[in-house]
């Protein structure tokens, strides 16, 4: 059961019937607001695991859409909104026949550089430096088959992902 | 409730340092995780073991933790491994680059029998 603080996290179910043509193309929407507190990003991350296995992904690309929905909105929890618990990352997961997109954006106390989104970090290289990190979106781009960043319509971050059903699961390096 | 606590239980088996991580690794986890290390470092291990749980949660953060350990078990002359990992993780350590520097088992026994095989010829 998830209950915490005065601040609920809520979840809608939006079908956004847009009959196309003859094939009858429904998109479903499901949409989640996340205070920002880390911890939250689980709920995404089971959320989007529990309706990527409704519609057939398999397990190694439910296993990397966990860590990249993860990343995503840890991002927008600890960068984004600077952890301000009364600022809400909103993730949308849509549901189209053959890929699933995500979209995650914050409330934008923070701005992403672009060269930030870019980062490919080598380890030999980390250890030289006192921060370790930055591993977070190099492993989104990695893991999903289409990572873009942009601003949201409010004027926050926003990141939107793709990941196929069809594709083959990415090889090991 | 979220903030999921991880435990750390430190074994001691055939002259490693086994470190258990049971639950999730991230950015909550890092003052048990270095001060386990610093534990088995100060008794005088040479040879340490970080054994996962199968399928718990290991993110950036945590990613950037054990690449921590790792800069100090270079630095130590320490012999690190892993065990426990998934699949999934397994691949991401390959993918970051740690799995050059600590060598990945699926269980603790075949990281054991490694280890007895490196200090036989050491």
């Amino acid at each position: 059961m998830i209950r915490l603080l005065d601040s609920t996290p809520t979840i809608r179910l939006g079908g956004m019937t847009g009959m196309s043509g003859a094939e009858g193309v429904t998109e479903q929407v499901i949409e989640l607001r996340l205070p920002s507190r880390l911890g939250y990003e689980r709920i995404a991350m089971d959320t989007a695991a529990s309706l990527a296995r409704r519609m057939g992904f398999a397990d190694e690309r439910i296993d990397a859409l966990r860590t990249a929905i993860g990343e995503a909105v840890t991002n927008a929890i600890e960068h984004g909104n600077q952890a301000d618990e009364a600022m809400k990352v909103v993730v949308l997961l849509t549901v189209r026949p053959n890929e699933l997109v995500i979209s995650v954006s914050d409330q934008g106390r923070k701005a992403l550089e672009v060269e930030q989104t870019k980062l490919r970090p080598h380890i030999a290289d980390v250890f030289q430096r006192a921060d370790k990190g930055g591993w977070g979106i190099w492993l989104m781009r990695e893991l999903m088959d289409e990572v873009e960043f942009t601003l949201a319509p409010g004027g926050g971050n926003l990141v939107r992902m793709v990941v196929h059903l069809e594709r083959m699961p990415i090889s090991d390096q | 409730m979220l903030e999921d606590e991880l435990n750390v239980n430190i074994r001691h088996r055939d002259g490693v340092a086994v470190i258990d991580l049971i639950g999730d690794v991230t950015t909550f986890a890092e003052e048990k995780i270095n001060g386990a290390y610093r534990q088995v470092t100060a008794q005088g291990h040479r040879y340490i073991l970080l054994n996962f749980r199968q399928n718990d949660y290991i993110n950036s953060a945590g990613i950037a933790i054990l690449i921590g350990i790792v800069t100090e078990v270079n630095q130590n002359g320490q012999k690190l491994a892993v065990s426990g990992l998934s699949p999934h993780f397994q691949k991401i350590f390959r993918m970051v680059g740690l799995a050059q520097y600590a060598e990945i088992y699926q269980t603790e026994e075949e990281a054991l029998s490694a280890f007895r095989r490196l200090s036989g010829v050491e």
